[in-house]
């Protein structure tokens, strides 16, 4: 088989994650935390080991693959970057992450790990087979990750909800891949030729209904709120990022490059599905109490953004839907920070941030600048790439879309500034300062030195992100 | 770094000193925050000594450029002129006496200060960028310092308050981005830049020059406020602490005039021109209803705040002249409002901070107790109502004269709203300052030193402009004319 060497990253991080999982059940659970470590040393590893594979002057000249069902190419290696930083991020959180059982930690860095397996499989395939086992690789170990704090009545409710839902949605999906493969004659994707019909309509809607419940877009998205609030919050912010890029990867390549949705005029339904995301989203954010349905919502809104890059298409377009998903993991990861800080300390309603800014002003000032770069205020990163696809958008003069994108983001002012009214305007029930937690701290300031560097000076990340949004 | 980007980056270093100073110590804050504010005041002084006023000096001066965002060709592109020098001038000026009177500001110091800094930093970038993002980034810059300041330091609805400022404007803002976008989009190169922009209207048909027009329009009437977007207004000013509502009046509400001559008028000349007649009619709406709800008003306050949306009409209606007289009318009234409504707001807070009300009629003799602050208080209202002599008259009156020209129905009208101004300033006035002393301000104490360092700078400056207008005119007529000769052709057919 030419070009394994190509696989070596993946192969790593399941490896490791099946060795960890093993080592979990033959130590002791006080030695947790120092497995735990290793996970996350493990998921490092890959990242460099993404960057001795890509180094590879073969696929300098224009990706690789090895096999039929699968491509390595800028796009995929951009998203796989990001799904590992996520990982990182989101594994450090959990160490600073106060629960009641703190055992097995092993097996939760390694159920992590092979999700992120599945990501990255996801996102460099090209074969419907492939983007299916790794979409289910991808929700089994979520579901497990999301039923993790297994006395919880919530974590067991948000998890039978996500398996439930998931499972239906897969269901579907598969259905779909059939009937593609009954009027096209392969799953291949890369060998498709001038496809249409009506059933091969419907296996295009059937998969779009496999990616959205990922992505967790309207109307797929009825897991969501339940499953993060249930979820152990560091597994919220993981589920949050990694999973909704990925799909969204999976759906640019599908869409976009393979079976070009433009041919099928289905951009009126990708609009449509956009608008809806981003104003249920919004809409259903306004009335939350708890800060880790709150931020569900916003999360279901911002694909919806995200979705905008990708109706307007074209070089424009794929550049912003990726400077989002950038930007979306430092704003998204800082504000998943704070919220475990709070939640450690007090809870996750929004009361037990009253008065953080008398309490502690460094970590309000945070929280409202990655509120407020969430909502897309300037000069924070978020506004760069609301304006990147909004851009995108009015480039391709949908206008209607654009419109509702902007009128969206006022919406969602309202609500993200519900927190900073909270940490401000509120006084503070307790005098006591927040306790220090080192690695909380260190995300948090991982997060704001990089929303305040993309903001202000993103050329960088906009020559990578062009550089990246190069497909095989 | 050139002299303009230390006018507006001044202020930031002080909002991240002030950042770093423990909050216990309040005069160390309040010395930072003061002398930032001042070296930025000084700056912009030394700006004036090198703008050239000669009738040639048409361009953009002091300019400094950088390419900041190649990919979208977004320039760091800075430059004053006649439109925005004045204003740039205002702004370090009201917000270093803003912060003098906000000494007396005990609670949460630091944050206050912090978020007071960052304000004038997006203020004096809006009067400075010439590139349109970089106007939209400084634009909303001011939005969020904002919301803090009203939210957290402002009056009982505060909350309410600030949120409904915040949303209210940041509504018309995004509109305005996607005008820019469009913009962008339409321009060959594509560009943001103003000055390259503002040479391009030949090449865009009036329906697209009428849509992005109504995009600007959105964003830059409801920072007027033009009616009928004018509600944010009289809660955000009443809410607000005195020195924020200084501020609010004197400042922020000339983003959205400064805004409809640089970008309406200068890059979309056909949009302008198809929007006159809606104009004429929203400042004459402005100017009476303005007035009128001022009169009927007993907070101070409000209607101080209600006086401004009367004011801000005039200005909309030196605009839809389109003529040299009435837009140096436009931009004078503009000036002189910052300073007269400005000491107006410190002059009220300065009651409020004794007596805690502020109702018109909770007062009466105050002149005998009170000689100073009387006297202060009657001449900024004289200023306010228009009386000749003092700034506010010539900035009424040539917005009258320009309107007037060209469309005297519509100047007759709004000629009624002076003396409906008139009334509701000589009805306070007679009622707080003259009459028997009532007896329970029998102790009022007199306007303090730090009160009368804030007022005193806004006071000569509206004497001296009443009787020495060119003193702004002169900076301001070699672009007015110009702007107004190059785009003649297309106004007068």
């Amino acid at each position: 088989m030419t070009g394994i060497h190509l696989l070596y990253p993946e192969i790593l991080l399941a490896v490791l994650s099946l060795l960890l999982l093993l080592a979990d059940l033959w130590t002791p659970s006080s030695y947790g935390k120092g497995l735990f470590h290793v996970g996350i040393l493990c998921a490092a590893l890959t990242l460099g080991m993404i960057g001795i594979t890509y180094s590879d002057p073969a696929l300098q000249a224009g990706g690789g693959s090895s096999g039929s069902l699968w491509v390595l190419d800028p796009l995929s290696v951009f998203f796989k970057i990001i799904v590992l930083v996520t990982t990182i991020l989101a594994l450090l959180l959990t160490l600073d992450y106060a629960t009641e059982s703190r055992t097995h930690l092993g097996s939760f860095a390694a159920l992590v790990m092979l999700a992120t397996t599945g990501m990255m499989l996801l996102v460099s395939a090209v074969d419907l087979l492939l983007i299916f086992l790794s979409l289910e690789l991808i929700s089994i170990s979520s579901f497990i990750l999301a039923g993790f704090e297994r006395k919880s009545l919530k974590s067991n409710e948000g998890a039978i909800k996500y398996f439930l839902i998931g499972a239906f949605s897969s269901a579907l999906m598969l259905y779909g891949i059939s009937l593609f493969y009954g009027t096209t004659g392969t799953t291949n994707l890369t060998a498709l030729k001038a496809p249409g019909g009506p059933v091969f309509l419907l296996s295009v809607l059937l998969l779009t209904v496999g990616f959205g419940f990922k992505a967790s877009l309207a109307p797929f998205h009825l897991w969501v709120p339940d499953a993060y609030e249930g979820a152990p919050t560091p597994v919220t912010a993981y589920l949050s990022i990694a999973p909704k890029v990925a799909a969204l990867a999976v759906m640019l390549r599908v869409f976009l490059v393979l079976i070009p949705v433009g041919g099928l005029e289905l951009t009126a339904l990708f609009s449509f599905l956009a608008m809806l995301t981003m104003t249920v989203g919004n809409l259903t954010a306004i009335f939350q109490t708890n800060v880790k349905r709150l931020l569900a919502y916003s999360s279901i809104a911002q694909a919806g953004y995200m979705l905008i890059g990708f109706v307007a298409g074209g070089k424009t377009g794929m550049e912003g839907l990726l400077l989002y998903c950038l930007v979306y993991v430092f704003m998204n990861i800082g504000a998943f920070a704070v919220a475990i800080l709070i939640g450690n300390e007090d809870s996750y309603e929004l009361e037990a941030y009253d008065g953080l800014a008398t309490r502690n002003l460094p970590v309000a000032l945070l929280m409202s600048f990655f509120l407020l770069s969430l909502a897309g205020i300037p000069p924070m990163a978020g506004f760069i790439a609301k304006f990147y696809v909004f851009a995108a958008a009015m480039k391709e003069k949908l206008y209607l879309l654009a419109a509702v994108g902007v009128l969206n983001s006022v919406v969602s002012v309202y609500y993200y500034l519900r927190i900073t009214y909270h940490m401000f305007f509120k006084p503070a029930r307790k005098a006591q300062p927040v306790p220090a937690s080192l690695y909380l701290y260190s995300g948090l300031a991982l997060a704001a030195a990089a929303i305040f560097l993309i903001g202000l000076y993103p050329d960088p990340f906009i020559a990578g992100v062009r550089l990246s949004a190069q497909v095989r | 770094m050139n002299l303009l980007s230390w006018i507006i980056f001044t202020p930031l270093i002080g909002a991240v000193a002030v950042l770093f100073i423990p909050k216990e110590k309040v005069t160390a804050i309040r010395a930072t925050a003061l002398g930032a504010a001042g070296i930025s005041f000084l700056l912009s002084l030394v700006a004036l000594a090198f703008f050239s006023t000669a009738e040639s000096a048409t361009g953009m001066q002091l300019v400094e450029r950088h390419a900041w965002i190649p990919t979208f060709n977004i320039q760091y592109f800075l430059g004053v002129d006649g439109l925005s020098l004045p204003l740039l001038l205002l702004t370090t000026l009201l917000t270093l006496l803003s912060l003098i009177f906000s000494l007396s500001i005990q609670e949460r110091v630091k944050e206050y200060f912090f978020w007071f800094l960052l304000l004038d930093v997006g203020m004096l970038g809006v009067f400075a960028a010439l590139d349109l993002i970089l106007f939209y980034i400084f634009w909303e810059l001011t939005l969020v310092p904002m919301y803090f300041l009203i939210g957290v330091w402002g009056g009982p609805k505060k909350e309410f308050a600030a949120i409904k400022f915040f949303l209210y404007t940041l509504f018309g803002s995004v509109f305005m981005l996607l005008g820019i976008l469009a913009l962008y989009f339409n321009s060959a190169p594509h560009t943001f830049d103003l000055v390259e922009l503002a040479k391009m209207h030949p090449g865009w048909t009036e329906h697209f020059q009428i849509m992005a027009f109504l995009a600007f329009y959105l964003g830059f009437a409801i920072k007027v406020p033009a009616f009928p977007f004018h509600t944010w207004l009289p809660l955000a000013h009443v809410e607000a602490p005195t020195a924020v509502s200084v501020i609010l009046a004197g400042v922020l509400l000339k983003m959205g005039g400064y805004g409809l001559l640089r970008v309406s008028y200068a890059v979309l000349p056909l949009g302008f021109k198809w929007f006159i007649p809606y104009l004429l009619v929203i400042a004459t709406i402005g100017i009476i209803y303005g007035a009128l709800c001022a009169m009927a008003q007993t907070d101070m306050k409000k209607m101080v705040a209600y006086s401004s949306v009367n004011h801000m009409g005039y200005v909309l209606l030196g605009l839809a002249a389109v003529s040299s007289t009435g837009f140096n009318g436009a931009m004078l009234q503009m000036v002189a409002h910052g300073l007269i409504t400005g000491a107006l707001f410190l002059l009220v807070g300065v009651v409020y901070d004794r007596a805690h009300t502020r109702d018109i009629s909770a007062f009466g003799g105050l002149a005998a107790r009170v000689p100073v602050y009387a006297g202060l208080m009657t001449l900024t209202c004289f200023a306010s109502l228009g009386l000749p002599g003092l700034a506010g008259f010539f900035g009424e009156f040539f917005c009258f004269l320009g309107a007037f020209q060209r469309f005297p129905i519509f100047a007759i009208l709004a000629v009624t709203g002076v003396l409906v101004t008139a009334a509701f300033f000589l009805r306070m006035i007679q009622k707080v300052f003259l009459g028997p002393l009532n007896t329970k301000w029998a102790s009022l104490e007199e306007i303090n030193a730090r009160e009368l360092a804030a007022v005193l700078p806004l006071t000569v400056l509206t004497v001296y402009l009443g009787v020495w207008p060119r003193a702004a005119l002169d900076l301001m007529n070699p672009t007015i004319n110009n702007m107004v000769n190059i785009l003649a052709p297309l106004f007068n057919k």
